[in-house]
């Protein structure tokens, strides 16, 4: 017997095939978010409001940025390769996405999404509005042919269009809360930094923890002159879940 | 809301008595060396108005003095950073309120470009902050420049000012 069997023997009682995730366990919990897996945009939004209103500690905005600025900046003085200070960016990002997932669900009580697109909009109406209070603006490619080989395992089955290898989605954020204060020197801007590269760590990170393995990088920032900021964040395949090794 | 004054020039001048900026914001270029010239004879007067006056904690320092056509404000901020500007002299009845307002402004600008983490690459560790935006070439201040034009902008309504 192990930790997660009456959780299971609770999920086979509701109907359910197979071995459901733990993160399902708020719905089971209130009993009638089992069956209603696909939340509406309106539904997102109110989310999104009601964790960042009700459920968030909060922290000055500008202590958050100027420490976010002298991290960047240390990096840079420490690796003196922009191109490197890009991956120590992402790759701290990483880490911090790997254990914000966990927090993120449990606040907001959300279930499984249905597909990619799904994805896409809980992010960002959701996510990015609990933890920065920004909603970025969500485009999602065409679905691209299906590949057999990217279904995913469990019993549920999302719709097959938007959850072959290649989809993605771009986030155009209106205004970046890390980057209040920034000015790029010259320097930064011919060695191609993105200086807030951690966020497309975070997104990654967080997506790898649920199953997704997803490629994130910019596409444009304003620091660097362009118009919009833009991340975009494209599925390369579902992961397998797999049972922990040692247990049972 | 428009005002009778018009905001002839703005100076930052560090504790250490060294220019930070000296911005003309009328479209006379010849003038640019004129508001070094009435920046640093401030100076001398803001000394004299913080050594005369008892209250240490007073900003504002008002009129200055005025000279042929311009009225000479001051302002010294709690860091000691020195604010003078020049407003052309009119028969208008300039407010204290409406001037310290235009020094708030100018200080935030100042604050906001200070905030900038990339200044702190490009001076020696043990660098005074208010000295953080004259090292470095022309590009370091760009940023404090476009927030003081903003400003400078804002108070004459002009839209124009050339950089």
């Amino acid at each position: 017997m192990t930790w997660w069997s009456p959780l299971q023997s609770a999920c086979q009682a509701e109907g359910h095939q197979g071995y459901e995730p733990w993160w399902l366990v708020p719905d089971l919990v209130t009993r009638n978010g089992c069956h209603t897996f696909m939340a509406s945009l309106k539904q997102h939004k109110a989310i999104g409001e009601d964790l960042w209103k009700g459920r968030t500690d909060k922290i000055n905005a500008e202590l958050f940025a100027l420490t976010y600025g002298a991290l960047v900046v240390q990096l840079i003085q420490d690796y003196e390769d922009y191109a490197e200070v890009n991956t120590q960016l992402e790759k701290m990002g990483y880490n911090i996405g790997c254990r914000i997932v966990e927090d993120f669900l449990a606040r907001s009580g959300l279930g499984r999404c249905n597909d990619f697109r799904e994805v896409g909009e809980v992010v960002a109406k959701v996510g990015f509005k609990a933890f920065l209070n920004i909603t970025p603006t969500v485009t999602h490619s065409a679905p691209a042919a299906p590949v057999p080989s990217s279904r995913p395992p469990s019993g549920l089955n999302p719709a097959a269009s938007s959850t072959s290898a290649g989809t993605y989605f771009t986030l155009a954020l209106d205004d970046n809360p890390l980057a209040e204060f920034v000015e790029l020197p010259d320097e930064a801007l011919e060695g191609g930094l993105w200086f807030s590269n951690v966020l497309c760590g975070v997104l990654r990170g967080a997506l790898e923890m649920i199953q997704m393995q997803v490629e994130v990088y910019f596409i444009s920032d304003v620091l660097k002159g362009d118009e919009t900021t833009e991340i975009r964040v494209k599925l390369v395949k579902y992961l397998e879940e797999e049972v922990p090794v040692g247990d049972d | 809301m428009p005002t009778p004054m018009r905001l002839n020039a703005a100076a930052f001048i560090s504790p250490q008595n060294h220019p930070i900026l000296v911005r003309n914001f009328t479209s006379v270029k010849q003038d640019d060396l004129k508001y070094h010239y009435v920046a640093h004879t401030s100076l001398d007067v803001i000394e004299e108005r913080l050594a005369a006056s008892s209250k240490q904690n007073e900003c504002y320092l008002g009129l200055l003095y005025s000279m042929e056509d311009l009225a000479v404000y001051g302002f010294v901020t709690p860091m000691r950073l020195r604010i003078v500007i020049a407003l052309a002299l009119s028969d208008a009845v300039v407010r204290d309120a409406d001037v310290v307002l235009i020094f708030k402004a100018l200080h935030s600008a100042y604050c906001r470009s200070l905030a900038n983490p990339f200044l702190r690459l490009y001076t020696p560790t043990d660098a005074d902050p208010a000295t953080l935006l004259t090292f470095g070439g022309a590009d370091r201040f760009k940023a404090f420049k476009q927030h003081v034009d903003e400003v400078g902008k804002a108070v004459t309504g002009n839209t124009e000012i050339k950089a």
